[in-house]
């Protein structure tokens, strides 16, 4: 059976042992006073100061800092130059370059702008670095959210990899046969066809069996289903979720009071 | 209720299998397009089929799990945009309901006003997430419309206006093709053109 791909890093410690849930509420809250805070540094000093340290507390700081920084690189060094380069209104230049001036505003509105989004990207990451995604859809399944929900999530989970080997088995085959996939742009549009036909028919073969494989073993049935997995929980980390909930409802309430009465 | 009948309309044991399969189309065409350098995404071609062959819906649902998958596998960064996603899956699904999926050229009129849809969804999440900016090739079309005056909003609008239609029109003639070979789903009649009303 193929590996599945995901974050996750399978490791004792009290972060992976927290119920999904908690962990989800912790990533939202967070990513709302990022966003909703005034506070040009408050974003970045969340980054370091709750999540560097959490992951580091879940045994996966290394390489939360491996993934983020390859995820958000990229981005980041395009936000900074772009944006510092092409702000709107930036009046105070700092220095210039050929035609262009890097305005003050720009690198702001910059450094904000990639801040929110390092805290939002970073939380997600903590989350799936320490929780295994069919854990947390059992976790919602058992919390109300529909069964057929966690099984298209879970399903599909199983499904990529197969399909990515099959993928690999095609462009092998198509390869063999001489079909050429570099080259200039119009050779690649062509080969296009030729790998993305087979793999999109082969899978829809498969969808019939699965209707039946589940069909068989009465999962439309409107009656309660059990579990075989139990996701532990406690009262404390309720009161916790509860607690980070309020958090962001009253940064909501903030920034939209101040926005109100600035109006004023 | 009509409008809860619709949606129920959608959702079968078939539509409920065929979903996932269609998320891995999704991200595992995502793949090799971007392994082989085009520039499209043809990122939706999953969500664009069941829209067609299943319906609205289906089609919004699986456009919203599709981002969720991606985010939760390969880039957190996916999230934020699956609003795009959905509406992507919802137009395509009533573009299908009013016979847009009947013929090739058809679809190509099916193809831009998702391609509509999907700009004027992205281009909110973007000014106000990213600050207009994305580390995407089109960035510098956005960058170009900034220097010479117009606002962001307009930017971001015009630029997704003017590469959104190509990757769509794309990406429903591929599903299009796909959905030929497809009847046991719940709107089959949306692809199989009149004869078989």
């Amino acid at each position: 059976m193929p590996e599945r791909m995901s974050f996750f890093i399978p490791r004792e410690s009290r972060i992976h042992s927290l119920n999904p849930l908690t962990k989800l509420t912790l990533a939202f809250s967070l990513i709302i006073i990022a966003f909703f805070c005034p506070g040009l540094f408050l974003p970045i000093t969340i980054n370091f100061l709750v999540l560097v340290p959490l992951s580091f507390l879940g045994k996966v700081g290394k390489e939360f800092i491996q993934t983020s920084i390859r995820l958000l690189l990229p981005l980041f060094a395009f936000l900074f130059v772009m944006q510092s380069l092409f702000y709107p209104g930036g009046k105070t230049e700092l220095f210039g370059i050929w035609i262009f001036s890097v305005t003050s505003e720009g690198v702001v509105f910059a450094f904000r702008t990639a801040t929110r989004i390092l805290v939002m990207v970073s939380s997600f990451l903590l989350l799936l670095l320490t929780t295994h995604p069919s854990a947390l859809m059992s976790d919602l399944a058992r919390r109300g959210v529909p069964a057929s929900l966690s099984f298209i999530i879970t399903s599909t989970l199983q499904i990529i990899p197969q399909m990515q080997a099959k993928a690999a088995t095609i462009q092998d085959a198509q390869r063999s046969r001489g079909l050429d996939t570099g080259g200039n742009l119009i050779n690649r549009i062509r080969s296009l066809l030729p790998l993305v036909g087979p793999l999109v028919f082969s899978s829809l073969v498969d969808v019939e069996e699965r209707a039946i494989a589940i069909e068989a073993r009465a999962f439309t049935l409107p009656v309660e289903k059990t579990s075989l997995v139990e996701i532990p929980d406690s009262p404390a980390e309720a009161i916790l979720r509860w607690f980070l909930a309020a958090v962001a409802i009253i940064t909501i309430g903030y920034r939209i009071w101040l926005s109100l009465s600035s109006r004023i | 209720m009509k409008l809860i009948d619709s949606i129920k309309r959608d959702f079968n044991t078939m539509t409920l299998v065929m979903i996932p399969v269609a998320i891995a189309i999704n991200v595992v065409i995502g793949q090799i397009v971007s392994l082989l350098k085009l520039p499209v995404y043809l990122d939706s071609i999953g969500t664009v089929l069941v829209a067609a062959i299943c319906g609205p819906w289906a089609g919004a649902l699986t456009g919203t799990l599709s981002n969720i998958i991606w985010g939760l596998l390969i880039d957190p960064n996916a999230f934020p945009w699956f609003p795009v996603a959905l509406v992507i899956g919802f137009v395509a699904g009533w573009c299908a309901v009013g016979g847009l999926f009947r013929a090739w050229w058809k679809v190509i009129i099916a193809g831009i006003l998702v391609s509509l849809a999907a700009a004027a969804i992205s281009s909110p999440i973007q000014v106000y997430l990213y600050g207009g900016i994305t580390a995407s090739g089109s960035s510098f079309i956005t960058a170009f419309l900034l220097q010479s005056g117009r606002d962001l909003m307009t930017a971001v609008l015009s630029t997704n206006f003017l590469v959104e239609p190509i990757d769509k029109i794309a990406t429903c003639l591929l599903a299009f093709v796909s959905a030929r070979y497809l009847a046991r789903f719940p709107r089959p009649e949306n692809i199989m053109g009149s004869s078989s009303r």
